[in-house]
């Protein structure tokens, strides 16, 4: 890519451009240094015995680490409560990734390669389930799965069940399902954006120089998707580590429980709101963790693409 | 503590929408909750001493100079009255025709947990005419001044038609911070025609829950006090707001077993999961099973429900009041307000047409709602009486040290370890 150049006036040029990023910079600091530091507050602070509000501490020198102190012992001790929560959260979460990442692949490839005019619609079509709330869709599941809903009737039908399955018994592949389902839709979007815009020169050569239609797809295409790969599990992940509702919806088993139905059991109410809160910032420790590494993953994968 | 509430029954899911939707905001609204209570320090602060009202505890809640009660003979308010309350528990008639009977208007705002009400209130920035507290709450929000003294001259409906033990409560003696809105118990309902045994012939009728043919059928309440006292009855123990340890591990532990024999899973959806066949056997809360035969699927009637509560009385007991705040802008249409739902006609309607908790009437008994259709024969033991009040066990108030050992407990069992 060309350097833009340079003229006179650069200067005032950069200001102007540095300015401009100051909106950001506002809503940054006003909707995440500002709520970040009061969860640390929190975190770090009391509750008030009467009342039963949160009772922050501003200055670190005074900060109360007995709520931290309780998640790390429930995190690190053997057989810690807050261990299961976390390792099954991972579990779920990677799990679910893949499984969109299975099916938002494919589906953002035909769309992009074979989509032609009708692009615009099928896009529209993917999406147009999505604009109901999240909820709503994950409340219509449940009368999918109950026992005598369209799930059973079809699994019967086809004759893969003898009989009724009750797949709200608790189980982790409904909630897995439910996250799946919920999420797929941000990942196949940026997915179809960056498979729409490989140029189809490369692989035009790729066929010239001999490769079947399969090597030019493993040796094109998937490498140059990699990092719109990235950026779609990055985008699903980060919801379904927060994800409360869909485990308590479909499952309502303690043996489904995730790290986002801990937080939203100590927010809640009672004397343990710092907890909460702590549980909270070990949640974003991690998150951080596992955006450091997609940053780095991108960059490694530009660097290849572009090398 | 985190508890959920009968309250949520009628909405549970449309509220369970809401608090998706204010999930999202859940942070930022802590930020507002935060500054509103001023951003306190540390250790400086001095708790007020809190009275724990026990039945043979009763607690007479001090009147401060500083919050003294309205005087009589005064006129009610023109302004709109501002009713806080639970989702769906207030028939909205009710409200319409009270504000027309004074030419008010009349104003609903709900709340999904008690803490959050109480954090809302306390901040200052409300001023809710009418509020619905439970006695689980009284002591913190008696001394720090939330409530406001009640004048009787202006209720007297309540020596009228409420329980005598009711009237003179053993969490407000005198009633004077509070009045009786609901009462209720919490037993087990069951599909009769699915289970194999129904707890009334079990020698332990709490051994149910443990029952291996309801496996992903049995669910108990989502609540951080009700599922844990059941598991303390099964063992003899009934001390429901007890704070020995001993007792919480015990209850943990028979909540965890829970999960491997039954695959155990929480709800508050009580009144919609048994009808509907999603559970063969759920905790379940009086005023649910009151409600859920309008939950059956069409054909099915209403004698494949059931509900146990001890026949001796000695169960799980709970109800709830109606107060007045004390940063009320119209106090004496409060009054009038309280005194109205007091009514033995308004409040029956209330309760008949819409919240299925009943309220504590001397007229209303098992016998009468059955004839009135208003409960099946089969569910009658739903109904309280007047003689449970004495015999059963109330979950009240704790200290700020019993409560987190008891949601530490919870919170472990609901990981799911």
């Amino acid at each position: 890519m060309a350097k833009p150049e340079r003229r006179l006036g650069g200067r005032r040029r950069e200001a102007l451009w540095a300015a401009l990023a100051l909106p950001g910079i506002v809503w940054l600091a006003l909707f995440f240094v500002v709520p970040f530091y009061v969860i640390l507050g929190v975190a770090f602070g009391t509750v008030d015995p009467t009342f039963q509000t949160p009772r922050p501490t501003w200055n670190p020198l005074d900060w109360n680490t007995q709520a931290f102190d309780f998640v790390i012992d429930g995190l690190v001790s053997r057989g810690g409560v807050f261990r299961h929560v976390f390792l099954r959260t991972l579990v779920y979460v990677a799990i679910s990734v893949v499984l969109s990442l299975a099916i938002a692949y494919p589906v953002a490839y035909f769309v992009a390669r074979f989509g032609g005019r009708w692009k615009g619609l099928l896009l529209l079509g993917l999406i147009a389930p999505f604009f109901i709330s999240y909820l709503m869709r994950m409340l219509a599941w449940i009368n999918l799965l109950q026992d005598d809903g369209w799930v059973n009737d079809v699994l019967l039908w086809i004759g893969i069940l003898d009989a009724p399955r009750n797949w709200l018994d608790g189980r982790a592949s409904s909630v897995i399902l439910g996250m799946v389902y919920g999420y797929v839709p941000f990942m196949i979007l940026p997915l179809y954006a960056f498979l729409d815009r490989i140029d189809r020169s490369l692989l035009d050569a790729a066929r010239d120089l001999g490769a079947s239609p399969l090597q030019a797809f493993r040796l094109v295409t998937l490498p140059l998707s990699v990092p719109a790969i990235l950026a779609g599990c990055v985008i699903i992940a980060l919801p379904m580590f927060g994800d409360y509702y869909t485990p308590d919806l479909l499952s309502g088993s303690p043996k489904t429980s995730l790290v986002g139905n801990q937080i939203n059991l100590y927010i809640r109410g009672g004397q343990q709101i710092p907890v909460g809160a702590a549980l909270v910032i070990v949640l974003m420790l991690l998150l951080a963790f596992l955006l450091a590494y997609y940053v780095f993953a991108t960059a490694r994968a530009q660097r290849r693409l572009s090398g | 503590m985190a508890t959920f509430h009968p309250r949520e029954w009628r909405y549970a899911r449309r509220e369970f929408l809401q608090r998706g939707a204010a999930g999202a905001f859940a942070l930022s609204s802590m930020g507002t909750l935060l500054a509103a209570c001023g951003g306190g320090g540390n250790g400086e602060f001095k708790p007020p001493e809190l009275l724990l009202a026990r039945p043979d505890n009763p607690v007479t809640h001090p009147l401060f100079d500083d919050n003294p009660l309205i005087a009589s003979g005064l006129e009610p308010e023109s302004g709109t009255l501002r009713i806080y309350n639970w989702n769906g528990y207030l028939w909205p008639r009710a409200m319409k025709n009270f504000g027309k009977e004074y030419g008010v208007k009349v104003e609903l705002t709900t709340f999904s947990t008690m803490d959050e009400a109480i954090a809302k209130i306390s901040s200052g920035a409300v001023d809710f005419d009418v509020f619905f507290p439970t006695p689980d709450r009284m002591s913190r929000l008696v001394v720090g001044k939330l409530l406001q003294p009640l004048n009787h001259d202006y209720l007297p409906n309540l020596a009228k038609t409420v329980w005598p033990s009711v009237q003179d409560p053993f969490y407000d003696k005198g009633s004077r911070y509070t009045v009786p809105y609901t009462i209720y118990t919490t037993g087990i309902g069951y599909r009769a025609d699915k289970v194999t045994t129904t707890p009334d012939k079990l020698s332990n009728p709490y051994d149910i829950y443990w029952d291996e043919s309801l496996k992903g059928k049995m669910f108990l309440l989502d609540d951080g006090r009700e599922a844990p006292v059941h598991m303390l009855f099964r063992n003899g123990i009934t001390d429901v707001n007890t704070e020995n340890p001993d007792h919480l591990e015990l209850a943990k532990n028979e909540l965890k077993s829970l999960i491997d024999a039954v695959n155990v899973k929480l709800s508050t959806d009580d009144y919609s999961h048994v009808p509907e066949g999603r559970a063969w056997v759920h905790q379940m809360w009086s005023g649910s099973a009151v409600s859920a035969p309008s939950y059956l699927p069409e054909g099915t009637g209403t004698e494949v429900l059931g509900y146990w509560f001890p026949s001796d009385g000695r169960g799980s007991i709970g109800n709830d009041t109606i107060a007045i705040p004390r940063a009320a802008k119209n106090p004496v249409l409060a009054h009038y307000f309280l005194n109205y739902l007091l009514d033995e006609k308004h409040g029956y309607d209330n309760f008949a047409n819409y919240v299925g908790y009943q309220p504590p009437f001397v007229t209303l008994d098992p016998d009468r709602l059955v004839t009135d259709e208003i409960v099946p024969a089969n569910l009658k033991s739903a109904v309280v009486r007047e003689s449970d009040f004495d015999t059963g066990y109330f979950q009240l108030e704790l200290t700020p040290e019993g409560q987190t050992l008891w949601q530490v407990a919870w919170a472990e069992f609901k990981a799911g370890g």
